[in-house]
């Protein structure tokens, strides 16, 4: 089989027949050229492969890496201008709070207000009375981290050992910082590259194994028909009769281990259904169309049909399928990671950065939230827009149908 | 058309049996014993034996499906693991709240969807249809964590025009008081995705040829809009709300979490959040088996509003 | 081409028209290059062209139904309609001559009616904005011009919905919409093509009949000259946006000036005369004219050696119903003939008839449910798929849509060489290329072609390529499934010429399936009918339309189009 698509696929004209000729374009070659002639298209395109770029970059360390350092003074608010002050603080205990004393003060009378209760009731797994602590302002790194924040166990230890290491020599703290500080001074900017990192990658390798059990169980279930079409069909109606969230949750209820693994498979697992409703319905038509009759009667075998015949043709109904999934899992995890269900604690992603701003947000710390927000919001439409163009690129007839 | 209903009743099965061998599998299988899940939540062990006892953990995997499909039949799942609440208690009593705030935001999110839609596939191509289907795409890729936030932050807390949160007996006053906030972020995040849906819905038919036929007759613009286009489009257009109709019911969990309404979705995040699996397993099963059922009566009202389709 | 001279004054005048298309932002295409001709009033004009004429963008711009964001209409165009250029109106006065002074009918009525309204609610529609009719009156008119256009029980059919009403109905609906309002004027594009040989029949009688009824005036577009012989009064040919010939159609049937719309009469097989070659539109247009015009001989012989032998075939298809039950449909009942070596077998029938099936069941791409096809002595309906492999390539088939049929994504070279290779045919891939290039040659089409895409290609081309996919498996049956019928006239000859060296050359026997009778005449030994899934009648073709036995075969051949001559002679 193999050899025999590579022999195909290679047959070019042999040195004997000396005509003159180009090969034409093909229709992926066609489809690439409407691609770049559609403006809106190719600059959505330079900007998903730039935070891609990006996620890769981050990925392999080069940039971002010291995220998680203590850059800035505590809530060290945004400046593009450098109004760079630099405090020079020691750097263990008196982190959170002491840093920055119009700040606690402001964070401590809002724990009291209305919107501060409604929070600590949201937080689910804390008892009530652990809000009303707060009054005797007890020592910081404990009592207030664990008022507003779930992950506040964990990061403390994450910051204990990360103290016991910078205790040892003074760091610098600046007073600004491009993107601002959050709530321990860490760079924003940073947390939102390290952030993108998770989220992108997440995105994408959930999209692609959904993708791919999409492609493969719809092209089987709509190619053989029958019985098999039967069972694949059961099989799908059972996954899509649980509402898409509640599955998710339900299996993120059940799995103890977290994970950025744990992640992807829980959406690759769930999210194959819409793929798959779209390729059965895509082989079922293909089968059934004239060029895959003629390749039956030339005696192609089913392997060839499925694969070398029919896959090429709806192949870009797979990418753009693809390309939708991925943002719709860049928001799921955003919503995941959010509730805690997400990427363990000690990964920042752009779900755990909006969990920490909605705290923020009450004080006025507002950066945060814009930061992860903005990042995400570019990203996202542009990997819309160049879906559209993309789609509108591969399948001509249906341009102008959907988006702008 | 009774013997289709019986044989659509008939097929239910088998998925509804799948639905159940897929939860038994995701809980019983993957979530393995509940003293492992429960260890440090339930520090009491005569309480965790009789939960143990009660699963039939110590039994064969077909005991465990056996009880499991009794609680299902018997609408029976014992009481919650975190507060003791009967499971049947606390899904009777959430429903309520719930309904509150979708019912008015999806009859509201629809017509509204559908007017706008309308208008803007009516202006076809022009700088006014660009611009929305702009606006839509960049609204959409603002997480609905980002609006619940601000809205709660603006509306709510720094303007004060609606209560920050809360949820009282009085129907009225839930309404009209503590559900109009969460129905107008509703609306905020579902007009966008169901405009351009509907849009594309109503260009679909707008190419069609008995629009042309419709034209050489002497119909008017707004007629064929109105009445030709919208009675065809309506079609694919309920196809699609009776198919979201049961993951609506969740699809707001996030609004009842921010706002504290009690509601089934954020029931499903306390219970995820609790590893309360009772409460899960009871929501997760019966909505897909209403799911199942909406399907069937998706079928029917296919088969209602079009008269093209012959159900055998 | 300046303004024709047509008797009187006449109904519509179309004066210098001129569209054209923005393709995008750069290019436009000219669909309509200045045309002028008149409609008389109480008379039939039939348009006629091919595709890519422009016929029928002419017609839609005379009721300002072409779209708005992509079409041009030069300036200087003229609609001359009751001393008003339609071209000029608002849109509000346009909606009033629409549907009440201009109505029009298209060519797929299934997808025309708007599905969810019943007919009556549809025809009320028209009643209501031109008429001023309203309630029980509207509906009382309603159901009398349903009558009038031949709908049985139009009590009963008024409240159904289009889907519920046969094709041919479907159309009468149609018609009923656009005569509803007594309009001067009717257009009807195509309004046959998509109905069965016996329905376009009726629908031209139809048509024909409200004509000199109503004393309206038609504009009748079609590709099939043969067609408007019987009813037009002028006619007007059509080529590339431009005017090739009009006039009285005796005038054009009879003495045609230009060189294509001779070839346009003559391209077409027609049911006296079988010459060894159709002539073909470069004949006249470059040629000295038709060559090859020698009458060939068709017909089998008891004697012929037979190549395949086909017995009690039968298909079913099943759907489901009820609680538990299965209804089957036959599709093929009981078929059994047999086909000589080098000779053609016509097979022809409407809609439903089991005709396609047939086909795709000998060539095992459906399962035969009973039945026998004996083939150099063994039944290949009972082999097993391995055992069948090796007697694949030897019956080959070519499908009706030239444009579906050849995979998008493969060049004119993989398309050729991929049959070679899985049937190992050619002993290196430089044989089989050799062998790919020789068969391009053969089918008439350039060397070149063997590094394109079938989208470079036009639909006669693509079925060229779809001939010389089949010949490098060297067959020796083809089935040839409606393969001419989705071209124009001229490429229709074309292929059928190529169709015929072929078998001359290597002795190819062909099933030859097709609606179309004159074709089917043309091209074959023998002709079978059939109706329902069941042989209807199986003769020589020479004798089965001298003297057809049976009545349904009878009023199959009464149904087809006699063109000029033939509708004159019935006279």
């Amino acid at each position: 089989m193999a050899t025999d698509l590579a022999a195909l696929r290679g047959t070019r004209a042999p040195t004997a027949r000396e005509i003159p000729h180009t090969v034409s374009p093909g229709l992926w070659t066609l489809a690439w050229r409407r691609l770049r002639s559609d403006t809106v298209g190719m600059v959505s395109l330079v900007i998903v492969a730039a935070f891609i770029l990006m996620m890769i970059l981050s990925g392999a360390g080069l940039i971002a890496s010291d995220w998680n350092r203590e850059v800035g003074v505590n809530y060290a608010p945004p400046t593009f201008l450098g109004e760079e002050a630099t405090a020079t603080a020691p750097a263990s205990i008196t982190l959170p709070g002491a840093g920055n004393a119009a700040g606690a003060t402001q964070y401590k009378s809002n724990i009291v207000d209305p919107i501060g209760d409604v929070i600590e009731a949201l937080k689910a797994g804390k008892t009530p009375g652990e809000a009303a602590s707060t009054g005797t302002l007890p020592p910081p790194e404990t009592a207030e981290e664990k008022s507003v924040d779930p992950l506040a166990e964990v990061m403390a230890d994450i910051r204990k050992s990360e103290a016991s290491k910078a205790a040892a020599k003074p760091v610098e703290r600046k007073a600004t910082l491009p993107f601002g500080g959050d709530k321990w001074g860490r760079d924003v900017l940073k947390k939102t590259i390290k952030g993108s990192e998770t989220s992108i990658f997440v995105g994408l390798a959930a999209a692609t194994l959904a993708t791919f059990l999409g492609t493969v169980f719809g092209a089987i279930a709509g190619y053989f028909g029958k019985w098999v079409d039967d069972a694949f069909n059961w099989f799908y109606s059972v996954f899509s009769s649980i509402p898409y969230l509640l599955l998710i949750l339900a299996v993120a209820a059940v799995l103890q281990q977290k994970g950025i693994f744990t992640v992807i498979l829980i959406l690759g697992l769930t999210g194959w259904t819409g793929v798959f409703r779209l390729m059965r319905a895509e082989y079922l038509k293909h089968k059934s169309r004239e060029y895959v009759q003629a390749a039956d009667a030339i005696g192609a075998s089913n392997a060839r049909r499925m694969f070398l015949h029919i896959f090429p043709n709806v192949s870009h109904v797979v990418l753009v399928q693809l390309s939708i999934l991925v943002v719709g899992f860049i928001k799921a995890e955003v919503i995941l990671s959010f509730l805690g269900f997400g990427v363990p604690v000690d990964v920042v992603s752009w779900g755990s950065m909006l969990n920490e701003a909605q705290n923020e947000l009450i004080l006025g710390k507002w950066w945060q939230l814009v930061a992860a927000t903005t990042a995400m919001a570019i990203l996202v439409t542009a990997f819309s827009l160049f879906t559209d163009a993309l789609r509108d690129a591969l399948d001509p007839k249906l341009k102008g149908r959907a988006g702008a | 058309m009774s013997a289709y209903i019986i044989r659509r009743l008939w097929q239910m099965l088998p998925t509804m049996l799948g639905v159940v061998l897929l939860v038994f599998f995701i809980f019983n299988w993957v979530g393995g014993d509940p003293a492992y899940v429960l260890a440090g939540k339930i520090s009491n062990q005569e309480q965790i034996d009789n939960i143990r006892r009660q699963l039939g953990v110590d039994q064969p995997y077909w005991v465990q499906l056996g009880i499991f499909l009794k609680q299902i039949v018997t609408a029976d799942f014992g009481a919650s693991w975190s507060t003791n609440e009967r499971v049947s208690h606390i899904l009777l009593t959430r429903l309520g709240p719930s309904l509150t705030v979708l019912v008015p935001l999806t009859i509201l999110a629809t017509l509204i969807s559908i007017g706008l839609a309308l208008a803007v596939a009516y202006v076809r191509g022009s700088f006014t249809d660009r611009m929305v289907m702009i606006v839509c795409t960049v609204g959409l890729s603002i997480s609905i964590l980002v609006y619940i936030i601000v809205f709660q932050y603006v509306f709510a807390y720094k303007l004060g025009w609606f209560p920050v949160q809360g949820w009282g007996d009085s129907f009225i006053q839930n309404l009209f008081v503590y559900a109009s906030l969460p129905i107008l972020i509703g609306l905020v995040v579902s007009i966008a995705p169901n405009l351009r849906l509907y849009r594309t819905f109503f260009l679909d038919e707008i190419n069609q040829d008995y629009v042309r036929t419709a034209r050489a007759k002497g119909v008017s613009e707004n007629r064929i809009m109105w009445i030709h286009v919208l009675r065809n489009a309506s079609i694919p257009i309920i196809t699609f709300l009776m198919a979201e109709l049961p993951g609506l019911l969740l699809g707001s969990f996030l609004i009842e979490r921010f706002f504290s309404i009690p509601g089934i979705g954020r029931e499903v995040i306390l219970a995820v959040e609790r590893s309360d699996f009772p409460v899960i397993k009871a929501i997760t099963v019966y909505v897909a088996f209403a799911t199942i059922a909406t399907n069937l009566l998706a079928d029917l009202t296919y088969k209602a509003v079009d008269p093209r389709v012959q159900l055998k | 081409m300046n303004s024709p001279k047509f008797a009187g004054d006449p109904l519509v005048a179309v004066r210098n028209l001129r569209v054209s298309f923005r393709l995008d932002r750069q290019t436009t295409f000219d669909a309509v290059k200045g045309i002028s001709f008149d409609i008389p009033r109480n008379s039939t004009v039939a348009l006629v062209g091919e595709s890519g004429s422009g016929k029928s963008v002419t017609s839609l711009a005379m009721l300002g139904l072409l779209p708005p964001e992509n079409s041009i209409i030069d300036p200087a165009s003229e609609i001359l309609f009751g001393g008003r250029n339609i071209l000029g109106l608002s849109m509000g006065e346009l909606r009033k001559l629409r549907g009440a002074e201009i109505s029009m009918i298209f060519q797929e009525p299934m997808t025309s009616l708007n599905p969810v309204f019943t007919v009556g609610w549809q025809l009320e529609e028209v009643l209501r904005l031109h008429v001023g009719l309203s309630g029980k009156a509207a509906r009382k008119r309603s159901v009398e011009v349903l009558r009038e256009v031949g709908i049985p029980e139009p009590e009963r059919r008024i409240d159904a919905y289009p889907s519920q009403l046969s094709g041919g109905q479907q159309q009468r609906v149609m018609i009923a919409m656009a005569i509803a309002c007594e309009p001067q004027l009717l257009i009807a594009d195509e309004p046959t093509t998509a109905l069965d040989v016996t329905i376009q029949k009726q629908i031209l009688d139809l048509i024909a009949d409200l004509q000199k009824r109503r004393q309206m005036s038609v504009l009748f577009i079609t590709h099939d000259l043969a067609v408007v012989g019987e009813i037009a009064d002028y006619v007007v040919v059509m080529r590339n946006g431009e005017i090739r010939e009009q006039g009285p159609a005796k005038d054009v049937f009879e003495h045609p000036k230009d060189t294509y719309t001779k070839a346009l009469l003559r391209c077409r097989p027609q049911l006296e005369r079988r010459p060894a070659r159709l002539p073909v539109i470069d004949d006249y247009m470059h040629g000295s004219g038709p060559k090859h015009t020698e009458e060939r001989r068709r017909g089998v012989a008891p004697g012929d050696a037979i190549v395949l032998d086909v017995k009690n075939l039968g298909k079913s298809f099943y759907s489901r119903e009820g609680l538990f039950g299965k209804r089957e449909f036959k599709a093929v009942k009981d078929v059994s003939f047999r086909l000589p070596k080098g000779k053609t077998l016509g097979l022809v029938g409407e809609s439903g008839s089991g005709k396609t099936t047939v086909g795709l069941t000998l060539m095992r791409l459906h399962e035969a449910t009973t039945g026998e096809a004996y083939f150099e002595g063994k039944d290949l309906l009972s082999m097993s798929p391995k055992e069948f492999m090796a007697y694949k390539r030897r019956i080959q088939i070519i499908f009706q849509n030239p444009y579906a049929s050849l995979n998008p994504r493969f060049t004119v070279g993989q398309i050729l060489v991929e049959p070679m290779q899985i049937h190992g045919i050619g002993d290196s891939a430089q044989a089989r290329t050799d062998m790919a290039f020789e068969l391009l040659d053969k089918v008439g089409l350039p060397e070149v072609s063997f590094y394109k895409y079938p989208h470079e290609f036009s639909g006669g081309q693509r079925q060229r390529i779809a001939i010389a996919r089949c010949l490098t498996m060297r067959p020796d049956i083809l089935i040839c499934d409606e393969s001419v019928s989705a071209l124009d006239v001229s490429v229709q000859a074309q292929v059928l010429n190529l169709l015929q060296d072929l078998q001359d050359e290597y002795g190819l026997s062909y099933i030859f399936i097709s609606h179309d009778l004159a074709v089917v005449k043309y091209i074959s030994d023998e002709v079978m009918v059939m109706n329902e899934g069941e042989i209807v009648e199986i003769a020589n073709s020479d004798e089965i339309y001298r003297d057809p036995k049976k009545p349904y075969t009878k009023r199959l051949l009464a149904s087809i189009p006699k063109g000029w001559q033939g509708a004159r002679a019935a006279d």
